[in-house]
């Protein structure tokens, strides 16, 4: 009973209404275009529905610097952290369901995401990608925006003592935005770390399970799947002001011409991450 | 396809099929006064109604290659014909890639040894793989990569790499042009794609929903006949311009299509496969994982508007084939 209560409840309607409000604008950017990776708005709709709960009354996400997205494609460029990439799904959520026009904001995923049965169609469906520089290339050249995490696995998969400490950035994605002629959206993540605020990573078992890593907490593996379950970290998303590429710059320069460049994107990141730390908010606030 | 009254010979390896009775027709279309020899290994269809076609069962021997060039003065070959694959035994494989590669080898020594105008080689999508790291657009300069998953497939990786090898090799005396063709579906066809799209029982994967795409067998038989006429020496994909998602492939032609998990299905297969029934395992990849072949260098030769049929047209023809194979 009280779960039928629950579905039927005013919230769940507005949060039904709000996506559908959303999707039919997405619809219409979309209608004439099929996708080759197998964007399928439909999914997303169902996925948005679902997520959306999760995403407001969960992880109570607040955006900030909102105003900052700019009107043509970029390149979103965030920390990475958190274990498993929920952060990376609540940033792509913002920027469906906040924006003044919803943006489907293309994640890269790792090769091994897309041989998983279920979760590779639904990560395919809701709008994620192949994190390949040729997808980039094309998806940018047609004028969809994508989200990239530079740290890679060595972000997310961080022990207790290095949360938010970034670790080197990749330079794929500034050599991209040259190539391109796109800006850079700089983006700070707060509380994604605190999903699982006492990690260990076992790099042996990583290696037998062939995982890109396999993080202990005190209660995974030990308590099975339900020790996965993430702790209610509220989450901060700052957009920071779009970094527009110096047109001189060429994107085979070597890395030691380029390392200025990418560090300051790097330490964008890192300013905004350490101004707002201490104005986190409290995980169980609600 | 303008109207010809040019004197040719035409030697069509791999006669037997749906697709190569199509190009039969096309080519005696647009010149009647070509004469065209067929031969092939399988039982071959007689009712093909072409006047100055000789169609011949023969076994892919040297020898019997050897007689046919020296009797007819071919000008242009088209090589159709590959030798299928399965995973039954290694014994098997290893013949089977031994006369594969050898026979294909014999065929180019023959067209160079008779001065052949042209070779047209079909090829197959398949020798890039269906791969969960796949671009989303596989160009001609791909790597090969069926056979990291699939050894048993390895002949026809192989023998592309020979033709193409050779194509360049003797690019000054022969024009060989290699075609790489995705999904060629048609009512006319019984390969693998068109007999899982037309099953009674079709289903599609529940786990998993890859990109796909199809090319007519009409718009196949004109990329041949093209091919045969002036399509410059070089390696080509085939693909028609659209893509759709799997699911909605299955369901336009079987809207009662029922979804069934790939994972103990391709389990099933591999046990399948052991008994001579099964579908090859590299097959089932494609029910998982993308291929979708970038068109762009055979199109900028032939024009935007080349193809006659689009996706849709082309599952509605499998659709009705589809209706009559349940009707009777």
């Amino acid at each position: 009973m009280l779960k039928i209560n629950f579905l039927k409840s005013a919230y769940l309607r507005e949060v039904s209404q709000k996506v559908d409000e959303r999707i039919v604008l997405l619809e219409k950017r979309y209608q004439d275009v099929q996708d080759p990776w197998g964007l399928n708005i439909n999914t997303l709709k169902k996925s948005l529905k679902t997520l959306y709960p999760l995403y407001d009354k969960y992880f109570r996400v607040q955006n900030f610097g909102l105003e900052n997205i700019p009107k043509t494609p970029f390149i979103v460029v965030a920390n990475h952290s958190g274990q498993i990439p929920i952060d990376g799904v609540l940033l792509i959520m913002s920027f469906l369901m906040k924006t003044p026009e919803p943006i489907v904001l293309r994640g890269m995923g790792e090769r091994f995401l897309f041989k998983l049965p279920f979760l590779g169609k639904l990560a395919t469906e809701s709008g994620t990608i192949l994190g390949d520089r040729k997808n980039c290339r094309y998806l940018l050249s047609k004028g969809e925006s994508i989200l990239v995490f530079p740290e890679g696995v060595q972000g997310i998969s961080k022990d207790t003592k290095d949360f938010y400490k970034l670790q080197d950035f990749t330079f794929g994605f500034y050599r991209l935005a040259i190539e391109q002629k796109v800006p850079i959206l700089p983006v700070s993540i707060v509380g994604a770390e605190e999903f699982y605020p006492l990690v260990k990573q076992n790099k042996k078992l990583a290696k037998l399970f062939g995982f890109p890593s396999f993080p202990m907490t005190p209660l995974f593996p030990l308590a099975g799947l339900l020790g996965a379950i993430p702790l209610p970290s509220p989450v901060d998303i700052h957009i920071n002001k779009p970094v527009y590429i110096d047109e001189t710059l060429n994107a085979d320069a070597p890395n030691h011409k380029l390392e200025p460049y990418v560090k300051e994107i790097k330490n964008i990141i890192e300013k905004k991450i350490h101004e707002s730390l201490p104005k986190r908010r409290k995980m169980f606030d609600f | 396809m303008s109207v010809s009254t040019k004197k040719e010979k035409i030697l069509i390896i791999g006669i037997g099929g749906g697709l190569a009775r199509i190009t039969c027709k096309l080519l005696y279309k647009i010149n009647p006064n070509i004469e065209i020899v067929g031969i092939d290994s399988r039982p071959v269809d007689h009712t093909i109604e072409i006047p100055n076609l000789k169609t011949y069962r023969i076994q892919y021997r040297r020898g019997e290659f050897e007689n046919l060039f020296r009797t007819h003065q071919f000008t242009k070959v088209l090589f159709l014909s590959r030798v299928t694959h399965s995973s039954i035994s290694s014994n098997l494989i290893k013949k089977r890639l031994n006369l594969s590669l050898m026979g294909t080898q014999t065929i180019l020594e023959l067209c160079l040894k008779h001065n052949i105008e042209r070779l047209v080689i079909l090829s197959t999508f398949h020798v890039y793989g269906a791969l969960n790291d796949n671009p989303v657009f596989v160009y001609e300069d791909a790597p090969l990569r069926a056979s990291l998953a699939h050894p048993e497939i390895r002949d026809v990786v192989e023998m592309d790499q020979k033709c193409q090898s050779w194509m360049y090799e003797f690019k000054d005396q022969i024009n060989t042009v290699i075609l790489r063709p995705t999904n060629i579906i048609g009512p006319s066809l019984q390969n693998g794609i068109t007999t899982y799209l037309t099953h009674p029982l079709s289903f599609y994967p529940l786990d998993f929903n890859p990109m796909i795409q199809f090319i007519h067998e009409y718009d196949m038989a004109k990329v041949l006949v093209r091919s045969l006429e002036d399509i410059p020496l070089g390696l080509y994909n085939i693909s028609a311009n659209e893509y759709l998602p799997l699911k909605e492939a299955v369901k336009k032609i079987n809207p009662h299509a029922y979804p069934l998990p790939i994972f103990p299905l391709e389990k099933i297969n591999q046990v399948l496969n052991k008994t001579f029934i099964g579908v090859p395992n590299y097959l089932m990849d494609y029910l998982k994982f993308p291929c979708l072949l970038a068109n762009r260098k055979f199109l900028k030769i032939v024009g935007p508007d080349f193809f006659h049929f689009n996706t849709r047209e082309s599952l509605e023809t499998l659709g009705i084939r589809r209706f009559h194979a349940l009707s009777l």
